[in-house]
């Protein structure tokens, strides 16, 4: 590092380094940038990740399978230390169950627009209609108090 | 190096709910996030994943980070964490089906995680400074880092600026760049790591 300290007392060699820092930057996707900022829309929900365990669309054996009894069924399942959510794609809506079964709300927060609140039942069983035609995230409080949030899910 | 202030003055906003210095935060880090992803050879959509994940337990951990200059070395831990998570399961899964368009380019010039540390704030250190600039320096440098670099001719033509004194408004823009506060927070520590070799190497000689 000292060698670069020195170095930068060159005219060259600072603009060089100026332009790689620059070009740092610009490599960066703008959406990418974009998802960093909306992360701030939980910053005051004191809630755990729950993070994508399984996806049936990268599972490719799992994926023929399903696609031969039926062509639509997409099943992902996010999973945090207290609670795991079970989500299937159906063709007009999203199907999904809170695990262990128990009571909750469930907010979708689109990227983009309003969020959506749907009751799950006394089995955790919960459904959204119409399906986010953006990215989105879901926030699931139980009745015991359990809050959950997934991370943005793109179908 | 990762004590300057500015980013301990955003890391103290954030935690006052300030969504613009969140997302000074995001924008200062993100090419550090980006780059560790990129040396895992990850598809678009994972790289996306171990972003949102990075950024959600970023927005989770922030208030609990004791030393907010620590926070460059905490991203760069989190985010080569999750990109193994999804490397992971990835690889359980059927890889080679991607069209080549779909996966990250691999890093001919991989370095260490602590490499990249130090290149990404140098990175910051110098866009915040640049930033600071006056209008004239800022479209002066921009316009020289062009690809390839233009004529003076042409500079001149652009800017408005007569020939003779481009390479003079050059030299003064390139030294103001040099002794911003930004760049000094991040030399100022190497240059005491100079002095403290340097006396060194003089009795060894």
């Amino acid at each position: 590092m000292s060698i670069v300290a020195k170095s930068w007392d060159d005219d060259d060699t600072l603009l060089a380094a100026l332009k790689q820092a620059v070009r740092a930057r610009r490599d960066v996707p703008p959406d990418f940038v974009e998802a960093g900022k909306s992360a701030f829309a939980w910053h005051n929900i004191d809630a755990e990740l729950a993070q994508l365990t399984y996806d049936s669309s990268r599972d490719s054996e799992l994926a023929t399978s399903v696609r031969a009894e039926s062509a639509s069924i997409r099943a992902l399942t996010f999973s945090s230390a207290h609670l795991t959510i079970e989500l299937e794609v159906t063709p007009d809506s999203l199907v999904g169950q809170v695990i262990p079964a128990q009571s909750a709300v469930v907010t979708v927060q689109p990227r983009s627009g309003a969020e959506t609140v749907v009751p799950a039942d006394e089995i955790g069983l919960f459904s959204i209609r119409p399906i986010p035609p953006g990215p989105f995230q879901m926030y699931c409080r139980t009745d015991a108090g359990v809050d959950v949030l997934t991370g943005w899910i793109t179908l | 190096m990762r004590d300057d202030p500015s980013v301990i003055a955003l890391v103290a906003r954030v935690g006052d709910g300030d969504q613009d210095a969140w997302d000074e935060l995001i924008e200062r880090y993100s090419p550090l996030v980006w780059s560790i992803c990129a040396r895992y050879q990850l598809s678009r959509q994972d790289v996306a994943d171990v972003g949102q994940n990075v950024w959600l337990l970023l927005v989770e951990q922030i208030g609990k980070l004791r030393e907010p200059a620590a926070l460059p070395g905490w991203l760069a831990t989190t985010t080569k964490r999750e990109c193994l998570r999804v490397l992971r399961a990835v690889r359980r899964h059927e890889h080679a089906g991607l069209p080549p368009e779909d996966q990250m380019p691999p890093d001919p010039a991989a370095t260490t995680i602590e490499q990249e540390i130090i290149t990404a704030e140098r990175n910051a250190a110098l866009r915040a400074a640049f930033a600071e600039l006056p209008r004239t320096c800022h479209e002066l440098l921009s316009m020289l880092m062009s690809d390839p670099p233009p004529a003076y001719v042409d500079v001149s033509a652009t800017l408005g600026m007569p020939v003779g004194s481009i390479g003079p408004m050059r030299a003064r823009c390139l030294d103001r760049l040099r002794h911003s506060q930004h760049l000094v927070a991040v030399l100022g520590n190497q240059a005491e790591d100079i002095e403290v070799r340097e006396p060194r190497g003089e009795h060894r000689g």
